[in-house]
């Protein structure tokens, strides 16, 4: 068994070390993991969302924690595209991982803005197309939601984003999620990243009000694990298995197992989020243990595992 | 690169319990020691510094030592970790310890009461900045509320031994005598001004105490005992700088007197975090800026906890 476990993937044509990404918010620009790990040693990096303009974020509490997870109501808080490109990109060049940047907007000019600039930065390898924020032009309603807007965003964002690879960041709260998906790699989209968080609240049951200043918040951490690997392994059967396309999976991802659960229900690669707040050196682990997982397995290639989900149950059960 | 950064600034360490004792009905101390790297980075923690403990596997009470108040929520899983600065931190040979003094007032506090001697427990650290000394500072008033009196403490340690000319003086508020979360036995609390509490007293620092329902020293809020001292002071303004930490409408009115008086003021905040180390952006305190009537969103974990009280937009939010 001394023979070398291959754990580098094909990710929509960019060669990833391994199949490790930090998820977009929970990493900051990178910078900031530095003291407790070594980025370079990643798969990739997606950075918080970048719109057009700086953003200030929501009113505190921005965050609260309720069991195996908490809500985020951060408001896309970033330095905004321009700051970003004089302050981050330098220092992003430089990590050997490959560096998405995730885009957001409230509408789809500000989408296209940030994806013309970003096209021509030698430093990105792609870009992650944050789509769950609302459209201001259609009272707010979330991008992600329609067909018809997902198509139009992603299309437009195709059009200007050069050789970057695409990659759409799917809501999971939509009534069928394989329609979006299918949508969004119509419209252009090289890969696909699921699941964003799911909109939540917490009562504070003195003040009956709710507790973050925002009313609702994302939830994400373990407690929305087994529906993100439902919902992964429904969009490779459905939609990018037979098309080749490759899925970011990621929702609740703390330990080694919990992201070999994802790979086998069909992710080339997975993201971590929440869990690097606990932990800020656990993506480098899971990238070990990942390793480990198929050197037990005899698994050569990390790749035999991706959407290796045994279809029937055991009849003994 | 990474031979220079072997001794590290900051990072996430396995501490051993030394002790935790219950120094009040709902007040602790925990003594935690760190060797090896632990023990560097942390012997240079400023006074105000924190770190973050994981207290997620740490066992629950038996069901008689759960307060009444808690017991509904003390079943709740733990997923983030939690803030704490340090009322005391000591270097002996390669060995540092650092006092937390802490409130049981959730499900993380509450299972912090029973860590025991010989446990470890897994801390990120040393995060933010603390307090500086301003040149020219002749005297530090340390204005505390509740449980602020922790990182006060260690503020006043570092004061007199590293500041010797530097007069000290510290206030401590809280509801009542019960609520003031020193060891002192409430029999023992003079009610006259100007005892001294031995916490500070060890230091050679003079104490005041304010309680709401006046059951020990100056009757009303500690903003009003430090008022009237000011009041009384010759020498208010000018060297003069006041040292915060306590509850936020505290801390506001203890800028807003500074103000007033003309007098340097830094101020300890509290934000909900999931992180601490700048990933998230959920800690955000709102500031002022010079020259505008625009506010900016600064990280508490990272730009404070420890902010210049005229700084901070107070009550705009
Ligand atoms: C920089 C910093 C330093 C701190 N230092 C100390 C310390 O030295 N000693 C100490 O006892 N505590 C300190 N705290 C507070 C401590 O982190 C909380 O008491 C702890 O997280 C409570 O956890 P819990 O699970 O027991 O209760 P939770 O269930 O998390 O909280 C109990 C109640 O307190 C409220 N609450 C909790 N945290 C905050 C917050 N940050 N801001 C506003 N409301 C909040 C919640 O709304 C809830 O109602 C510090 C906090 C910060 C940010
Ligand atoms: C504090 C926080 C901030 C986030 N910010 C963003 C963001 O700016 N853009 C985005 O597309 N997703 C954002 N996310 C969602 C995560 O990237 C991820 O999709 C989600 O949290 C699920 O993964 P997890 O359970 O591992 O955290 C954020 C999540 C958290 C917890
Ligand atoms: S707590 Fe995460 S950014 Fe401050």
């Amino acid at each position: 068994m001394s023979e070398e476990v291959d754990i580098s993937v094909e990710f929509a044509g960019i060669r990833l070390a391994n199949p490790v990404f930090t998820a977009s918010g929970t990493s900051g620009y990178a910078d900031e993991l530095g003291d407790f790990m070594d980025v370079s040693s990643l798969g990739g990096f997606i950075t918080k969302s970048i719109t057009v303009k700086p953003r200030k974020g929501n009113a505190t509490p921005r965050i609260v924690e309720t069991d195996s997870g908490m809500l985020n109501a951060i408001g896309w808080a970033n330095i905004g595209l321009d700051a970003f490109i004089d302050e981050k990109l330098g220092a992003l060049e430089k990590l050997s991982c490959s560096v998405f940047v995730n885009i957001a907007g409230e509408t789809i000019d500000e989408y296209v803005a940030v994806a013309e600039r970003l096209a021509g930065e030698r430093a990105i390898a792609g870009l992650e197309l944050n789509i769950s924020c609302p459209n201001v032009e259609l009272g707010g309603i979330s991008f992600g939601t329609e067909p018809e807007q997902v198509a139009e965003v992603t299309s437009a964002v195709k059009k200007v984003s050069g050789d970057k690879v695409l990659m759409v960041k799917l809501p999971p709260a939509v009534t069928n999620v394989s329609v979006i998906a299918q949508v969004a790699v119509d419209s252009g989209a090289d890969a696909l990243s699921l699941i964003n968080t799911f909109t939540a609240m917490v009562i504070d049951i003195e003040t009956r009000k709710p507790v973050l200043a925002n009313r609702t918040g994302g939830l994400s951490g373990p407690a929305i694990k087994p529906i993100a690997v439902y919902l992964v392994n429904k969009v490779y059967e459905e939609v990018t298995k037979s098309l080749g396309i490759p899925i970011l999976g990621m929702g609740g991802i703390r330990t080694v197992s919990d992201a070999i659960e994802f790979i086998i229900a069909g992710a080339s690669a997975v993201a971590v989020g929440t869990a690097n707040f606990v932990d800020p050196g656990c993506t480098a682990k899971i990238v070990e243990g990942i390793k480990k997982y198929c050197a037990g397995k005899n698994i050569s290639n990390v790749k035999e595992l991706v959407g290796s989900l045994e279809a029937e149950q055991d009849a003994a059960n | 690169m990474l031979e220079e950064s072997l001794a590290k600034k900051r990072g996430n360490f396995s501490a051993t319990v030394c002790a935790n004792k219950q120094i009040r009905e709902r007040f602790y101390r925990l003594v935690l020691e760190f060797s090896g790297e632990g023990a560097e980075a942390f012997a240079k923690t400023g006074a105000g510094q924190f770190a973050q403990l994981d207290l997620s596997d740490t066992a629950l009470p038996s069901v008689e030592a759960i307060p009444d108040d808690l017991a509904d929520v003390a079943e709740r899983k733990i997923l983030l970790r939690r803030p704490f600065s340090f009322a005391d931190v000591t270097t002996k040979g390669n060995k540092t310890s650092v006092d937390i003094l802490y409130c049981v007032i959730g499900p993380a506090t509450l299972r912090m009461t029973t860590l025991s001697a010989k446990e470890s427990v897994s801390v990120l650290g040393p995060l933010g900045n603390g307090f500086w000394v301003p040149d020219g500072t002749k005297t530090a008033l340390l204005v505390s509320g509740g449980m602020g009196a922790g990182p006060l403490q260690h503020l006043a340690k570092v004061l007199t031994s590293d500041f010797p000319d530097i007069d000290v003086i510290a206030f401590a508020g809280a509801r009542s005598a019960e609520a003031l979360p020193f060891e002192r036995r409430l029999d023992e609390i003079s009610q006259q001004l100007g005892f001294s509490l031995p916490e500070f007293a060890k230091y050679g620092v003079e104490s005041l105490v304010a309680t709401d329902d006046g059951s020990a020293g100056f009757t009303g809020p500690v903003t009003g005992c430090l008022s009237e001292w000011l009041g009384r002071s010759k020498s208010a303004g000018k060297g003069m700088v006041i040292y915060s930490c306590g509850p936020e409408a505290m801390l506001a009115r203890v800028a807003e007197i500074a103000k007033e008086k003309n007098i340097d003021c830094q101020v300890s905040m509290e934000r909900r975090m999931a992180c601490g180390i700048s990933l998230c952006q959920s800690c955000a305190v709102e500031c002022r800026t010079t020259g505008s009537n625009e506010t900016v969103y600064k990280l508490c974990c990272q730009d404070g906890p420890v902010f210049d009280g005229s700084e901070v937009a107070w009550g705009i939010e």
